[in-house]
């Protein structure tokens, strides 16, 4: 199957630049069945089996001769059982029936053996050698025996019994290299390719019939039905080198099937072909091609007869990186598909694509409907995972701090909005209806709100508040942070008040909503926005009773209080104990000095009265404060575990000042409602 | 008991008629057994791993970590395997049956059954005991849980099953527990720990010296033995104990003079010891999850941490280059003996319950369900191996016990595997319990999940249930939780507050609540149109769109349990069990009662393929299965006593092929395949007699010769047969031929019968081993006689023997190293320098093995 390489510089700065194209054909063959495991044979010489469900390296074969003797080709055994013993007694709950496990892998190579490889074992099973002298081109297993057949460049064809693991038989194929085989569902005959396709029965080993074939080297050979030959309803296909078209050729009864009767277009040669196929006329073949351009089409054709017109693909499907995001490569490059492959439920497909060194597996539902599917996948951050997971087997899903979003309780979209229930869809209505057609009356109103608003303020207060006012409103109207966090980060409170008074109506409910945000951000942005949030909700109470869907409205600012305070009885617990401890902690230290100094007092000791006093009074401090000390000791085990408890709660106790804070401003929020 | 549904009868009545021996559905078990149960041992050349699961002994390879043999006969729990010390291609296990076996393990042959008729709970083998087996069985006193250890007799006959009486007690009251008891230096003593007693039994003496250790010493250090080893070369027993501490006693041949260092790293039990061969190393494992490599005689150690699950056992394989540990998270770890993990086989992870429900991911069809803490393990049915893990939580977990730490609790798919919901709690015991709910987003150019929104403590108490709404236009999610609420979460419902549009999260759209009662479970239609939450008794039909309270049905008495709808041409059917025995099932166009019966429905799972609804019910001990369709309360398929105790988990899993089964009994098995989980958490399934019947077609035997070039001896004889025929070619002389290699002797009449007769049917190995060493020695005679045979015999004689090669490999290396090594030692005179370089390199190796072949 090896291609023989023409030096195009050209191409081949252009693969170099499409980023590791490679232009040589590589072997690389899903597993058959339910395509457990994908064997591929890269560039370095190594064998590399991955695991399609876990997407990651399941092994890795060195062939003694990997460098020497490539591997050119890779051909699946059939599915394997254990070996049963005689027929076990049936129990009431024995293990299931032998699971199908894919285990041999014929491995023919450029010096001309052919290793068989067990991958249950991990090792080589049998080499197969002394029968080609060219390079093995193709390896075939045959269906039901333990048959295996090659072909190589030396034009022969080898056919080996396994069981013992000799060649039986070896024939001259062709004038040329063979390069391509493929034995018949029913195992009866074979075909093999050069330049001519030939058909041979595999009993007598004699040319059953021939066909024209390619004009370049035939690289792949596929049966497309099952049915037998004799039935006009045997097809295959046939694809060449160079060659931008898929051959299906019909074996006829009457002989007269020199030419193609359907082919497939391609937009490149074919490199991967698998194909579901049909057992019967009503039921359609499924293929699906990988070209050389890293492209997949998918096909779907009832084979009945001979169709003039090339066909063209149902469906293509072409992978392409991620551009835009990742710095460096802001164009998107397209990335080659190596191997597809058809699920048996026909709703899936198996892809792998990437670098033969390390390929992302995937499977994907297949969309027929679309013309042309392009898959946008990021390769590099699904490499970096498949690394250590065959070891470790843990997968980590992605976190991204900045993407996802975290929701704690008060924050909007933790609690449902409030909305009354009956009321729900209409005031949504409402509301989209309102600005449409209240807009120059409103707009006028507002006006002259400002513009009254403004006119009073000129007259009547000092320069200083009004100017906070103006600025508060140009602020809220122009969402400008800067100048909103100086007027928040006011904490007079006359000013605030004044400030607060003067702010236009229309104005309220924004500066509500910014004040919400303020609150819910860092506790200490919060805390600066609670006297603000104060002093609206206690001058603007009538104006807001006034609003017809307050609910709503300050909905959110209400959850967000509740749940701020949920905590606040627990954390004044937390907080006096604390202070208990530390405290304690703090006396202690300072009870220590004390204790010192009182051993030189306690050796004095004088008879008279006036100095007895004087020293009762010493001994009696230090006397409280060692057993404060010893107690001190006993709460050192608690001391831990509040620190510990401390640490697990220490955002809660970061807020704690702006609860303490905020509880006052629930007490508004709770009044509001009331009133409401 | 059935009010309104005069017409149904009880589901459980009119099936007794249909029971059928089982023969065209029969309950099998696929799988996911512990592997950890007992400590697993590696085959002389290192290649298997063998390893005691359920009631078999899987041989795993250890280069390529797949199964590659099972071993089944037991009918009971296997308690233990011991390589047989006469032959190392045969490996003894015994099980609670009370029998034990020898096996072939190569070709998975049953050699021989020895019937004890005493359930056996431990092996020991040495090779100085042969034909004698020491086993661990319960004192058949009244006193319940005593254990000792005896010496079982293996008597000498030929038949297959033979019965072994001859039973004697060696060390009265030992441990259950295997690794409290081991073999001393050259099988001459047995340690075996109890308690706070170590009794050594001496062969030699017949004696029992016994030491004790106080309860606990000044400091409160727990002193009880938990595990013994023996080095294998000095008079050194090593003992875990339960305070973490190692000691390692000597010259306990005398009763008063005995000694022992202590050694102490692990600051919990020690579970497992194991001395390596040569006796260089000590390992030990213990819950920290931490394996540590002592050098004996010095206190340096070398550690590997982070192995994930606290280490049951550890084992050496006999060559000493391989360790592997158990793990409690049922996995076998292989490590190097360079301290260096090198591989893993992992069986599906089982903790002490599986808190989230088995789910099957609709991407991958993998079974999904709690694994290691923390993670959501994801396991291939079809099989049978574990995929990965996907770390949830994402912290570091501590391997310590009585540590409240994290864990996924429950979790949930929406219909097209895109999403991904998980609810992760800790703080059951110590602390205020914490919470977070999280969303998962599948990102297909990573091809990986992502985490989109984390809501934390999204109730004011625990999460009960929570279920992905299957309408593919609204992505909404429903939690229950014991606060009383039912809450709804939307995708990308509330964006104003988020900056960048470009990726929509997850936030509430409504709270729901019933009388303030608590819910329990809920469950959406098949086409998302009604939401069913259950308050207590009673059941709610919400609308999710518009968040309407439809209807409340109700049925007293007993809260309900179980809640689901019934699909395709029977979806206005609502299905209920409660805590008071009964199902109803509710027709949702009427709101009325269609037909209720009163059996114990413990599970009921309904199959999103079909309409069929499976109902498990406990009956005495045991758990019967029922089939039905909602629309008729009788059933379509019963199976009684699917298996004993009660099932605690099922999930029906669609099949990638249908069966075309046209057996009325299992055609509701065509669509998908229905797996349980046992209370002893065995998963088993349901198999139909075409399903095995498909598999037996497919599955034809492929035999494939295995002669393969595993030795240098090989390579090297290889290459010299390949020069001489070159040579041969050159100058095609008679002295030419003369050289020519004399034919090997394995191509002999008693070599071939030897290589081709059964394992189990050939006579005793030292019967053998003088006839077959015999045919080896060619005399010098022999082999002039060749040489002067004509070409043609000649030829044919070389043909000869390259089948025998063929063949011997067959045996796998056994035979070949000694065969080439006669033939070689035979030519010694015609070598070269160069070739005699290698050959001496190839006598260095080691033929002991063959030598004790000899002697037995």
């Amino acid at each position: 199957m090896r291609l023989p390489e023409y030096a195009d510089v050209r191409s081949a700065s252009i693969m170099a630049a499409d980023g590791g194209f490679s232009s040589q054909m590589l072997p690389c063959v899903f597993s058959p069945k339910s395509h457990q495991y994908l064997a591929l044979c890269a560039q370095d010489g190594r064998l590399r089996i991955w695991n399609t469900d876990s997407k990651t390296l399941h092994q890795e074969y060195v062939p003694s001769a990997h460098l020497s003797a490539t591997c050119t080709c890779i051909a699946w055994g059939p599915c394997r059982t254990a070996k049963e013993g005689p027929q076990r007694k049936k129990r009431k709950s024995e293990a299931g029936p032998p699971a199908e496990t894919t285990d041999l892998l014929a491995l023919g190579t450029a010096a001309g053996t052919i290793l068989i490889y067990s991958t249950v074992k991990g090792a080589l099973q049998c080499t197969l050698d002394g029968g080609h002298s060219g390079a093995v081109n193709s390896v075939q297993w045959h269906p039901e025996e333990n048959v295996l057949y090659s072909g190589s460049d030396d034009a022969h064809i080898a056919e080996w019994d396994l069981q013992t693991g000799k060649m039986r038989c070896k024939w001259k194929a062709d004038r040329t290299a063979v390069t391509s085989l493929c034995v018949s569902p029913n195992g009866k005959l074979l075909l093999s390719a050069g330049m001519t396709i030939k058909m041979w029965d595999l009993e007598t080993k004699e040319v059953y019939r021939k066909f024209t074939g390619h004009s370049t080297m035939v690289t792949t050979l596929c049966f497309a039905t099952t049915r037998p030959p004799d039935s006009d309803g045997m097809y295959f296909l046939s694809g060449a080198a160079h060659d931008r078209l898929l051959s299906v050729w019909q074996v006829r009864s009457d002989r007269k099937d020199k030419n193609a009767v359907v082919s497939f277009t391609l937009t490149d040669e074919p490199r991967h072909i698998d194909l579901l196929k049909s057992d019967s006329k009503e039921e359609a073949v499924r293929l699906a091609v990988v070209c050389k351009d890293g492209q997949l089409h998918l096909f779907e054709h009832f084979l009945n007869g001979p169709c003039k017109k090339p066909l063209s693909p149902g469906c293509s499907v072409q992978v392409s990186s991620a551009g835009g995001k990742s710095g460096e490569d802001d164009t998107p490059v397209p990335v080659p598909l190596l191997a597809a492959s058809l699920n048996s439920d026909k709703q899936s497909l198996q892809l792998a694509y990437g670098s033969y060194l390390q390929p992302v597996i995937e499977t994907t539902p297949v969309n027929t409907a679309e013309r042309h599917i392009c898959l946008v996948r990021d390769i590099q951050t699904t490499l970096s995972l498949s690394i250590d997971t065959a070891i470790s087997m843990v997968k980590t899903p992605i976190v991204n701090e900045k993407k996802s979003k975290v929701l704690i309780p008060g924050l909007p979209g933790h609690q449902a909005p409030l909305k009354s229930a009956k009321q729900s869809s209409q005031p949504e209505k409402r509301k989209k209806g309102t600005p449409t057609e209240m807009t120059i009356e409103e707009r006028l109103e507002q006006v002259e709100l400002s513009a009254a608003g403004k006119g009073g303020e000129k007259g009547i207060s000092t320069l200083q508040t009004d100017s906070y006012a103006v600025l508060l409103v140009q602020g809220l109207e122009s969402k400008d942070k800067n100048i909103l966090n100086r007027i928040f980060q006011i904490r007079k409170e006359m000013l605030i008040r004044n400030t607060v008074s003067r702010v236009p109506l229309p104005a309220i409910l924004p500066l509500l909503e910014e004040l919400s945000i303020k609150i819910q951000g860092h506790p200490n942005s919060a805390h600066a926005a609670v006297d603000w949030l104060k002093a609206v909700l206690t001058l603007h109470t009538s104006y807001l009773s006034s609003l017809p869907d307050l609910v709503s409205q300050l909905g959110r600012l209400y959850h967000l209080i509740e749940s701020r305070v949920k905590g606040y009885q627990q954390l004044l617990r937390l907080h006096g104990k604390l202070y208990l401890l530390m405290t304690q902690v703090a006396t202690s230290s300072s009870g220590h000095n004390v204790n010192e100094l009182d051993h030189t007092a306690k050796l004095v000791y004088e008879e008279e009265s006036s100095d007895e006093d004087e020293a009762s009074g010493d001994e009696g401090l230090p006397e409280d404060e060692s057993e404060n000390w010893e107690e001190d000791e006993d709460d050192d085990g608690e001391d831990m575990d509040t620190m510990e408890e401390r640490q697990n709660h220490a955002d809660e106790e970061m807020r704690e000042d702006s609860k303490a804070n905020g509880d006052e401003s629930d007490l508004d929020a709770e009044n509001e409602s009331e009133e409401e | 008991m059935c009010p309104c549904a005069a017409g149904s009868e009880c589901i459980a009545h009119d099936n007794d008629g249909k029971m059928v021996e089982g023969s065209e559905i029969r309950v099998v078990r696929c799988g996911g057994s512990k592997i950890n149960t007992r400590s697993p041992i590696i085959t002389i050349d290192s290649r298997f791993l063998l390893c005691v699961s359920g009631d078999l002994v899987k041989v795993y390879s250890t280069k390529t970590k797949e199964l590659v043999r099972v071993l089944e006969g037991h009918t009971n729990q296997v308690t233990g395997i011991a390589l047989n010390p006469a032959n190392h291609l045969q490996v003894y296990s015994c099980s609670v049956d009370g029998t034990i076996m020898l096996w072939d393990f190569m070709d998975g042959i049953l050699i021989k059954t020895f019937v004890v008729s005493y359930p056996i709970c431990a092996l020991y083998v040495s090779s100085k005991h042969q034909g004698v087996i020491f086993s661990v069985i319960p004192i058949a006193s009244g006193k319940a849980e005593s254990f000792q250890l005896v010496a079982v007799h293996l008597p000498r006959a030929v038949e297959v099953e033979v019965d072994a009486p001859e039973l004697s007690a060696v060390i009265t009251d030992v441990s259950a527990n295997p690794s409290a008891t081991a073999f001393g230096r050259e099988g001459e003593y047995l340690a075996s720990a109890k308690g706070l007693q170590l009794s050594v039994y001496f062969f030699r003496k017949q004696k029992t010296y016994r030491f004790l250790l106080t309860a606990s010493d000044k400091k409160g250090a727990k002193n009880g033995f938990s595990c013994v080893a023996c080095h294998p070369k000095e008079d050194c027993i090593a003992t875990g104990h339960e305070d973490g501490k190692i000691r390692l006693w000597r010259n306990f041949n005398h009763r008063k003079e005995y000694t022992y260092t202590t050694i102490h790293w692990h600051h919990n039990i020690v579970n497992t010891l194991c001395f390596t061969p040569e006796g260089t190393n000590l390992l030990s494992g213990g819950i920290e999850s931490v394996l540590i490599q002592w050098q004996y005689g010095d206190n340096k150690k070398a550690m590997l941490p982070r192995l994930g699950g606290a280490i049951t056992h550890v084992s050496a394989s006999p060559d000493g280059t391989l360790y592997c540990t158990c793990h409690s998270d049922n996995k076998i770890t292989l490590i190097q003996s360079s301290i260096k993990v090198c591989g893993i086989i992992q069986g599906l992870v089982k903790g002490d319950a599986v808190r989230t429900d088995l789910l099957i991911d609709p991407r991958s069809k993998a079974l999904v369900l709690n694994g290691k803490p923390g993670h959501l393990q994801f396991y291939n049915l079809k099989h049978d191996r574990h995929l990965y893990n996907l770390d949830i939580v994402q912290q570091e977990y501590i391997y310590e016990e009585g540590l409240d730490q994290y864990e996924v609790v429950m979790a949930a798919f929406d219909s097209t595997g895109s999403w991904l919901a998980t609810v992760e709690e800790r703080g059951l015991k110590l602390s205020t319990l914490e919470f977070s709910l999280k969303l998962w987003a599948y990102d297909k150019t990573t091809q990986s999940f992502s985490l989109n929104t984390t809501v934390n403590a999204a109730h004011d108490d625990r999460i009960r249930s929570m279920s992905f709404c299957p309408s593919s236009e609204t992505t909404m999610l429903v939690t229950t939780s014991k606060d009383g609420h039912f809450k709804a979460w939307l995708l990308g419902a509330d964006v104003d507050t988020e900056k960048d549009s470009d990726s929509a999260s997850w936030s509430c759209d409504f709270v729901g609540s019933y009388h303030g009662l608590l819910p329990t479970r809920c469950s959406f239609s098949a086409d998302g149109s009604l939401l069913a939450v259950n308050f207590r008794e009673v059941i709610t039909l919400w609308n999710p769109e518009t968040w309407e309270l439809l209807s409340t049905l109700c049925l007293p008495p007993g809260d309900i349990r179980e809640l689901c709808f019934g699909n395709q041409s029977c979806s206005k059917y609502l299905l209920s069990t409660t805590t008071k025995n009964m199902l109803c099932c509710w027709n949702l166009l009427t709101c009325s009662l269609e037909w209720s019966t009163s059996m114990d429905v413990v599970l009921l799972k309904p199959d999103p393929l079909s309409e069929n609804v499976v109902a498990f019910s406990k009956q005495d001990g045991h758990t019967d299965l029922f089939v039905f369709k909602p629309s008729e309360p009788r059933p379509l398929f019963t199976q009684k006593a699917v298996c004993m105790g009660e099932v605690s988990r099922a999930i029906f899993v669609p099949r990638s092929e249908l069966l075309d089964s046209c057996e009325e009994r299992s055609q509701w098995l065509n669509r998908s395949q229905l797996y349980f989980l046992t209370e002893n958490m065995d998963l088993l399934t349901l198999c139909t007699k075409t399903e095995e019947e498909r598999m037996a077609a497919i599955s034809k035997q492929l035999v494939a010769d295995k002669s393969v070039a595993v030795t240098p001896f090989y390579l090297l004889l290889g290459k010299h047969r390949r020069q001489q025929e070159q040579q041969d070619k050159l100058d095609d002389s008679p002295h030419g031929r003369q050289a020519e290699r004399p034919a090997l002797p394995q191509g002999s009449v008693a070599i071939k019968e030897l290589l081709h007769t059964p394992a189990h049917v050939l006579p005793s190995a030292s019967f053998l081993c003088s006839m077959f060493v015999g045919s080896l020695l060619t005399s010098t005679t022999d082999n002039k006689n060749t040489a002067d045979q004509p070409p043609d015999e000649e030829m044919d004689s070389e043909k000869e023997e390259e089948d025998s090669e063929g063949e011997e490999a067959t045996r796998d290396g056994q035979v070949d190293p000694s065969n080439l090594q006669g033939s070689v030692v035979d030519r010694m005179p015609r070598l070269s320098k160069t070739q005699e370089r290698q050959l001496r390199s190839v006598r260095k190796t080691d033929y002991s093995w063959l030598s004790s072949l000899a002697d037995a």
